[in-house]
């Protein structure tokens, strides 16, 4: 579908130049590539913050911390383009309001969720109108607030939820030609984070949930090394620029206070990656545990941002002076 | 078996078993024990000291009503009844639930008239009927939205199509509009557009409309501008009079007090 609409950029995005002298050894681009610099169970630090957008009746705002050779890079810079990027969201709720006149009857709230990136979002440019891989986004994190909404308490009512990604996780590293890998992993980082910053504006918006959920993901990496006998390895919260290759990966939405599960994502063949024998459970059942983990850490945070929200709404307001 | 309730909740936070508390708004039961179901302050409703009910804990949605500073400290409660609470200041107003329901008081502003039914568009959801008894809007905590202006604003004949699509839309049904002599109602002489009328809901209705009744002494109109635009004041329970000109218009007045 063409936008006629609006002046729209380049339909195929525009690169930084790379300059001969970034690229003169190939030392350079293998030290280009982002290393993990976290341990395999360790989390990025992350970033939440609700009730940023007054007009809304919730919202939420969510930031990965970036990458270490970000920093490096910024710190002292060899080439124009960034090695790695790091989320960041934008996520409002409105309502509960009135259906729309078209629709019919329904005793329940009726959800819907809008998930678009930004044009500036990922290293190629998005369009104004959602394409499919945001539209499938927004299916999956209906899939994981619908399981936590206590629905039947608002009759007749609709709530919109809207996440602007304002930059997105990168699929691989830039360098990499862009079909090394096979799938677009940066996007199951994205809906985890998408889940957590709904779920803070959901309660920043006060809808009756069962429990503050949370999204994980982890991932099963083959090693860096050319070590033939290195077995892949369970990473939390993987990076996908960090990793040359991705085996399998695995969002899930996870209410730590139930124990329950609304949505699993599962990309790539975990039934094929032999994990070493520290792991005594198989590829898939790992993976899992791993992306329920990795959802245990961001609930930490969520919990906290919630709180802070609570407070905010409920303690700090002297005199009603506070409601304009 | 005492516990400790925490001061703030957020949703999925157990608060007390079954077996000792109710759950009330803003609270769901799950495996026996009550857990909040949105983030704010924990209520602690005791029960009537003799009767056989438990306490009921919920969770505030409103932010608190002014001047009243004390209602969220930390609750230690025994199981069951607790007396001396019972003597506290009364109570603020806390509201839980934003939407109309059946049997809710609501303030709504007039959109159309027409022959048989008058459609209005719901400004507030008061939240129980003794306190609507002389309404006085800044005493009511309302849950996103300061009261004063919306009426202030609501009554202005230059804002209507504002937020309509955001509100929702209720019907006054011709029989609904007073208890006697239902078939002799003219809505041109009951309601004009841009009255703020105050209205009990009968029913949740169809896919797009509530069903509003004023079929009461104190419901009707409570707000309305003349046609020359000033406010005007009641006289009767079927006639206001403009404040400045003096000009007398037919409307089903709620009774002011």
């Amino acid at each position: 579908m063409t936008d006629r609409r609006r002046i729209n950029g380049p339909p195929s995005g525009t690169r930084p130049a790379v300059f001969a002298a970034s690229l003169n050894s190939a030392s350079n681009i293998a030290t280009g590539r982002p290393q993990r610099q976290r341990q395999p169970n360790e989390l990025r630090k992350i970033f939440l913050k609700t009730g940023l957008i007054p007009s809304a009746s919730g919202s939420s705002y969510l930031e990965y911390e970036p990458s270490a050779s970000l920093a490096a890079a910024r710190s002292s810079p060899k080439c124009l383009i960034p090695p790695s990027s790091a989320l960041k969201l934008a996520c409002t709720v409105h309502g509960p309001k009135p259906l729309p006149r078209s629709a019919t009857f329904s005793p329940n709230l009726v959800l819907t969720t809008h998930v678009k990136y930004a044009p500036f979002a990922a290293r190629k440019r998005k369009g104004h109108i959602r394409d499919a891989s945001e539209r499938d986004l927004g299916v999956h994190l209906e899939t994981a607030l619908r399981g936590v909404i206590v629905a039947e308490r608002w009759p007749k009512s609709g709530l919109d939820i809207t996440i602007t990604i304002l930059e997105a996780e990168d699929d691989r590293w830039w360098g990499d030609a862009p079909d090394s890998h096979d799938a677009p992993w940066g996007i199951m980082n994205v809906l985890a984070g998408c889940i957590t910053a709904a779920s803070a504006a959901i309660s920043d918006a006060r809808i009756d949930c069962l429990d503050l959920i949370a999204g994980g993901v982890a991932a099963i990496v083959a090693d860096e090394s050319e070590d033939v006998e290195a077995k892949p390895k369970l990473m939390l919260d993987t990076d996908p620029a960090e990793h040359r290759v991705i085996l399998s990966a695995c969002v899930v939405a996870y209410m730590p206070a139930r124990d329950e599960i609304t949505e699993i994502w599962l990309k790539g063949d975990s039934s094929k990656a032999l994990l070493g024998t520290d792991y005594k459970r198989s590829g898939h059942e790992a993976l899992l545990d791993g992306a329920v983990d990795a959802a245990r850490g961001a609930h930490s945070v969520l919990a906290e941002a919630v709180r802070e929200s609570a407070v905010r709404f409920a303690g700090l307001a002297p005199g009603g002076g506070v409601m304009q | 078996m005492a516990s400790t309730l925490p001061a703030l909740a957020i949703p999925g936070q157990r608060l007390g078993p079954v077996a000792s508390y109710s759950a009330g708004p803003g609270t769901h039961v799950q495996q026996s024990n009550v857990y909040a179901s949105i983030a704010g302050p924990v209520v602690v409703d005791p029960a009537q000291p003799g009767s056989k009910a438990k306490a009921t804990l919920s969770v505030s949605r409103s932010i608190r009503a002014p001047g009243t500073g004390n209602v969220v400290k930390p609750v230690t409660t025994s199981a069951g009844a607790k007396p001396a609470a019972t003597s506290a200041p009364p109570k603020p107003k806390l509201k839980y639930n934003t939407l109309p329901t059946v049997d809710s008081v609501v303030l709504a502003r007039v959109t159309r008239v027409q022959k048989r039914q008058a459609t209005v568009s719901i400004l507030v959801v008061l939240d129980d009927p003794a306190s609507t008894q002389g309404v006085n809007p800044s005493q009511t905590a309302s849950d996103n939205d300061n009261i004063e202006a919306i009426l202030s604003s609501a009554a202005n004949p230059e804002n209507h199509s504002s937020s309509d699509e955001l509100r929702f839309q209720a019907l006054i049904r011709k029989e609904d509009v007073r208890a006697v002599e239902k078939d002799r109602v003219v809505m041109d002489e009951m309601f004009r557009v841009g009255d703020i009328v105050r209205g009990t809901v009968i029913s949740l209705g169809d896919q797009s409309f509530y069903y509003l009744t004023t079929a009461r002494n104190d419901l009707g109109v409570v707000m309305a501008r003349s046609e020359a635009g000033n406010m005007m004041f009641p006289v009767s329970w079927k006639e206001m009079r403009d404040s400045a000109t003096g000009q007398a218009e037919l409307r089903k007045v709620a009774r002011p007090f």
